[in-house]
């Protein structure tokens, strides 16, 4: 648990220990336009306050109650469902707890009867989880929202054709036969690591899912859960429509006859070979049980405690006790963001701990001298697994605070950049140093060959075993190399390699760039405002101003400034507001958009608390999360270093209409 | 234009010792047997070299330089036990280390801020004296032209500069045009000019010696009062930043209190300029040196007024090295990359060795001269000895140290680990880079050590357990494309050991 400040959260509170003195930065302002921009900054360093004192909590006395917790990154119901579904075996849920989580998953149902994915989709896998944990929780499957929640999900090829997520919850709950998932054949787990299809080969989180899946499989697990036969889809004859393993074409139907023989072949004698494969499971999951009481974020805790469950751990098994604990920490309030209640507060399940990435950022736009002696302690310093392909020493930071194995590339980044904004006369300087050497390292021993960054672990989104033509092979990968959020991962890296003095001129650097060049230009979705902001900050940092991949980023970002000077919501905008800045100096288009932050701020009202972003993309089957305290974090962070170049607004009446030289230079 | 008649040189020379005051109303001579331009440490060492040379004050000889003080630009200090004794045999050593001049005992090289350092202590090194000098360049330009006014021998002037050549009709330098104070010139004849005006040597343009100088970037210092320096007495090499940072103590005060030089390798299109350097070396270097010292030096940095010292780091291959009345000695006749401390040393072993050549013909009538073809060619076939190792040193090792490419980093990983592998190993390099030991064979047993220990490192990984094989093999590609793009320089360097010194150059001039 994090440490709180007691002070107020708030602009007028800001370290005077921090950089960016106010008093200095407001003496820069031209008058006409000062008291626009400071009450703008203002607001947002207040929110950015509230928020970071929502997250870093001090332990409460014993006398004392128990402080509000917010989520920082708030997942869709999909977690908070898979908790009130694992109840019915752990019991450990409260009352109120128990209320709260339904409250959330009620609330986000659409009037449709669906519960929608981030792009507004009814989404079949989130729909009958929402569905089942209702009727856990009493709610009558007769009721117009569930018989139109059961519709959707007949629309959509019933139940069966759920993610393997909800498939193994149905199987478990005895609602559908283990042969609607895949077969993990046990000797897997016992080819040596370095093995291209060994556990050791899947990205962590994958590793986290299928080790307890083949305990639970093969025991089999059995929870006593409600009937959610109205979701399944039946042929005439009665039976259940059975699920395609595999793709369409010739090497997926070898496949799934490959599949049909491991599963025939379970039931021939095999020798020790499964025996031992699952006490080499199982003492996986007992060597992976982090410090925090959790694994690998939620999905694999939830699973590593099923599959203790089934290996004979009583409920009072300190692991059990330890996991569940987790699961509690990992919760916290959050507004719902879509559906029936939208606007309404209530508990959800979050996917991990505190993120660290974001409490970084939070601190980075809010710095305090405490703030930053803390993140020094979340330094990783024990070895983990993902140093089995990297080549460093033990250093970076994990994804959530209390983490002491998992590195987080996009963490690390965050909070270096955190750590670079402390003054040279503080204390924590020279440790901070010393952790941003052991950090550099850490950085580019995360680099693949391609010149790409994993977040993780290497090879991640390299799997060997995606190549098979599953339909659940995504799971065993976290993402793909060449996707957005590898783009951004890669620009990050490499932004924060130049920081600490790297160029162009270092091979690494230079792969890296030449592969986000490549990849750019091959790949048309990597022109979001957010993937080219990231992009921007890295070509401000390592390239000259004549590099082609520069001057090309700088020419799509500053295109896609709209005639209200934004980029799109407020999160772009503050990123590209960075970005552009990062890229030279203060011109007419970085004072348009601060203009349109400062205006979006003052229009934005109460809302702009929770005026957040998609901030991740999550990994395996993870979803998005929601970032709710991104749209005033950023603004902070955009308009202080708008301010720190010297920026300023013009009176309104003093607007440039003449365009930029660099419009000129897109128009010709 | 012929302005040399040689019929008139003896009536020219004279033995009279010189009133050398360093008086600005003084003029030169028309006439010396040696000109020195350049009164730096390898001038003034020259110098001295000949002036001990000649006991009995015959010949006559001129020191000029360009500056009325010490050369503004920051330069070299850190001097290897080589070029300490040479030194101690001008009677420099002395009144350097009276005036604050410390002894050092060696290098301290670390891979990283956290890690365990290479101790590469001169002590190690047999047949060689147990420590080298570091001294403020400043201080020891002044103790060094204060001792060779002293001697009475030399003239110096200060506040000279060459502007030309003089060259008889075979194409013979045999004199130089001055230009002092308020644009006065004066022709001065000699049998031989020296050049020691450094990397930029005007005499090495003006007599036409084509070098490929070529800067490869800069280095900014700054002075650091009472560092904590992991080892008070030796020179530091930290790694891990965009380029080496070197500290080492300079000088010790009145006081007892020692003033330390820390300085940054940097890029040569440097990523920032005026203030901003300041904050590009908080952010980009002083993270990379070990606490205390980071902290120390940090403060430095932002208490330092006024722009930072700065000066190019230049590459020069050893250019011709005399010519027929031309002899170029220190950074004019080649200088390399810093990372080694070398310069200095070579410097002073060209005083040396020309002060050698010089003792050799002291008892010559008074109308020859004193160095003759003769001399400047076992000059020469010295010089190219000792130069060509030095720089490919240099080169190579400050290639590994920046570590900018795979095959770098993999040299670099080699030497670390062929460092810690024994105290035989550090003797042996340390004998190499101090500039004592020369042999081609340990050269080259040098060579193949670090390679084969590159090709381990490269194939073995530190900290990874399941480290893939295409890493490894892209590591050990580097490492071999490396060592096979450095065996060219390998091979130069040992013909340049066992080469025989009546063997003519293929560019000969004299």
């Amino acid at each position: 648990m994090l440490e709180t400040s007691e002070r107020k959260p708030g602009a007028a509170s800001r370290d005077p220990d921090a950089p960016g003195d106010a008093d200095a930065i407001a003496s820069r302002l031209d008058l006409s336009a000062t008291d626009a921009l400071e009450q703008g900054l203002s607001a947002v360093h207040q929110l950015t306050g509230r928020w970071r004192s929502r997250t870093v909590v001090t332990r409460p006395a014993s006398s004392e109650p128990e402080p509000e917790r917010w989520l920082l990154a708030v997942p869709d119901v999909g977690p908070a469902c898979e908790v009130v579904l694992a109840d019915r075996l752990f019991h450990d849920l409260r009352r109120d707890e128990l209320e709260g989580l339904l409250a959330f998953i009620r609330g986000s149902q659409d009037a449709s009867g669906a519960w929608l994915d981030p792009r507004g989709r009814p989404d079949l896998s989130l729909t009958v989880l929402g569905w089942w944990a209702r009727v856990v929780a009493g709610d009558d499957p007769k009721s117009e929202s569930m018989v139109r929640a059961a519709r959707i999900v007949h629309a959509l090829g019933g139940a069966q054709r759920a993610n393997f997520q909800v498939r193994l919850w149905m199987a478990m709950g005895g609602q559908i036969p283990w042969s609607f998932l895949p077969a993990i054949p046990s000797e897997l787990f016992l080819v040596p690591p370095p093995v291209p299809f060994g556990p050791m080969s899947y990205s962590p989180w994958a590793r986290g899912v299928l080790t307890p899946y083949l305990l639970i499989a093969r025991a089999p697990a059995r929870l006593q859960l409600p009937d959610a036969s109205p979701l399944l889809l039946l042929r005439h004859d009665g039976e259940l429509v059975a699920p395609r393993l595999t793709r369409h074409g010739l090497a997926g139907d070898l496949l799934q006859a490959f599949d049909r023989t491991v599963k025939l072949g379970r039931k021939l004698p095999r020798g020790p070979l499964p025996a031992l494969a699952a006490r080499r499971a199982l003492a996986w999951i007992d060597a992976a049980q982090q410090e925090h009481g959790g694994w690998f974020s939620l999905r694999p805790t939830l699973l590593s405690l099923v599959a203790l469950r089934v290996m004979g751990a009583a409920s009072d098994d300190p692991r059990i006790r330890r996991g569940l604990d987790y699961l509690r920490a990992c919760r916290g309030l959050a507004r719902i963001h879509g559906g029936v209640r939208t606007g309404e507060i209530a508990l959800a399940q979050g996917i991990g701990g505190p993120p660290l990435p974001i409490v970084a950022r939070l601190m980075r736009a809010d710095p305090h001298a405490r703030d930053m002696a803390w993140l020094l302690r979340q330094e990783l310093s024990d070895p983990g697994p993902w140093q089995a392909r990297a080549d460093a020493p033990a250093g970076g930071w994990p994804i959530e605070t209390g983490s002491r194995s998992h590195l987080d590339l996009a963490a690390t980044c965050s909070v270096l950049d955190a750590l670079a904004t402390l003054p040279a006369s503080s204390s924590q300087v020279a440790p901070a140093w010393a952790t941003t050497r052991r950090a550099t390292d850490v950085i580019i021993a995360m680099q693949e060959a391609s010149g790409a960054f994993s977040r993780f672990e290497r090879g991640e989104a390299e799997v060997f075993m995606r190549r098979l033509p599953w339909t659940d092979a995504d799971l065993l990968a976290l993402g793909h190399q060449r996707d957005a959020s590898h783009v951004r991962l890669t620009a990050r890296a490499l932004a924060q390699l130049g920081r600490t003095g790297f160029r162009i001129d270092d091979d690494r650097v230079a792969r890296g760039i030449r592969w986000l060049e490549r990849t750019v230009a091959d790949e048309h979705t990597h022109r979001s405002v957010d993937t080219l902001a990231a992009l921007a900050r890295c070509c401000g940092t390592v390239c000259p101003p004549e590099h082609p991949l520069r001057r090309e980023t700088e020419r799509r970002l500053r295109t896609r400034q709209r005639e209200d000077g934004g980029f799109g919501n407020l999160v772009d905008t503050a990123r590209a507001l960075v970005a552009l800045l990062d890229l030279g100096t203060v011109c007419v288009q970085t004072t348009r958009a601060a203009r349109f932050l400062v205006e979006s701020i003052d229009r934005a009202g109460p809302e702009l608390e929770h005026m957040g972003s998609v901030c991740d993309d999550g990994f395996g089957l993870n979803p998005d999360t929601f970032d709710p305290s991104a749209g005033a974090r950023e603004a902070a962070l955009a308009l202080e270093t708008f301010l720190a170049r010297g920026g300023k607004l013009s009176p309104r009446s003093e607007r440039p209409d003449a365009p930029t030289t660099h419009q000129a230079e897109i128009r010709s | 234009v012929t302005l040399y008649a040689p019929s008139t040189a003896a009536q020219i020379s004279t033995s009279t010792p010189v009133d050398a005051g360093p008086t600005p109303t003084a003029v030169p001579d028309a006439r010396y047997d040696v000109v020195i331009i350049g009164a730096g440490l390898a001038g003034c060492a020259t110098a001295q070299a000949l002036t001990l040379a000649d006991p009995e004050r015959r010949r006559r000889i001129l020191l000029v330089d360009r500056h009325p003080e010490v050369h503004p630009r920051f330069s070299g200090e850190f001097i290897h036990p080589r070029g300490a004794q040479v030194l101690e045999d001008l009677g420099f050593y002395r009144p350097l280390v009276e005036a604050g001049a410390i002894d050092v005992d060696g290098f301290a090289a670390f891979e990283n801020a956290d890690a365990r350092p290479v101790d590469l202590s001169y002590a190690s090194v047999r047949n060689q004296r147990p420590r080298g000098l570091s001294v403020h360049h400043k201080t020891l330009v002044r103790v060094l032209r204060r001792v060779v006014r002293e001697t009475n021998h030399v003239q110096m002037l200060e506040g000279w500069a060459i502007v030309q050549v003089i060259r008889d009709e075979g194409g013979r330098i045999h004199g130089a045009v001055l230009e002092g104070p308020g644009g006065r010139r004066h022709e001065v004849r000699c049998h031989l000019l020296v050049g020691a005006d450094g990397k930029g040597s005007t005499v090495r343009k003006l007599a036409g010696v084509p070098d490929g100088r070529e800067t490869i970037g800069f280095t900014a210092g700054v002075e650091v009062r009472g560092a904590s320096l992991p080892h008070p007495t030796y020179a530091h090499v930290f790694l891990g930043a965009w380029g080496p940072i070197l500290a080492y103590p300079i000088l010790r005060g009145p006081d007892g209190a020692v003033s330390t030089r820390v300085t940054f390798d940097l890029p040569r299109d440097l990523p920032a300029k005026g203030p901003r350097l300041k904050e590009y070396l908080l952010r980009a270097y002083v993270p990379f040196l070990p606490a205390p010292l980071s902290a120390e030096v940090a403060a430095a940095v932002v208490a330092h007024t006024g722009p930072l010292e700065m000066a190019p780091t230049v590459n020069l291959p050893a250019p011709t090295a005399v010519m027929s009345g031309l002899a170029l000695v220190g950074d004019a006749a080649g200088c390399s990359h810093p990372i080694t401390a070398s310069g200095m040393t070579m410097g002073l072993r060209d005083a040396e060795t020309l002060g050698r050549e010089a003792r050799r013909r002291a008892h010559m009538p008074i109308e020859e001269p004193w160095l003759d073809l003769g001399s400047l060619r076992r000059y020469r076939a010295e010089h190219d000895r000792y130069v060509p190792t030095r720089q490919a040193l240099a080169d190579a090792i400050y290639e590994a140290f920046r570590g900018e490419h795979e095959g770098a980093r993999a040299i670099r990983r080699a030497l670390f680990g062929y460092w810690h592998s024994g105290t035989e190993a550090r003797q042996r390099s340390m004998a190499l880079l101090s500039c004592s030991e020369g042999r081609a064979s340990v050269f080259l047993s040098e060579y193949l050590k670090t390679a084969r220990h590159a090709l381990g490192a490269s194939l073995v990984p530190k900290y990874a357990r399941h480290y893939p094989m295409g890493d490894r093999v892209r590591q050990a590609q580097g490492a071999a494309r490396l060592a096979r793009e450095k065996l060219g320089l390998v091979a130069q360097v040992m013909w340049a050991q066992v080469r025989p010194s009546w063997l003519p150059h293929s560019r000969d001039t004299i």
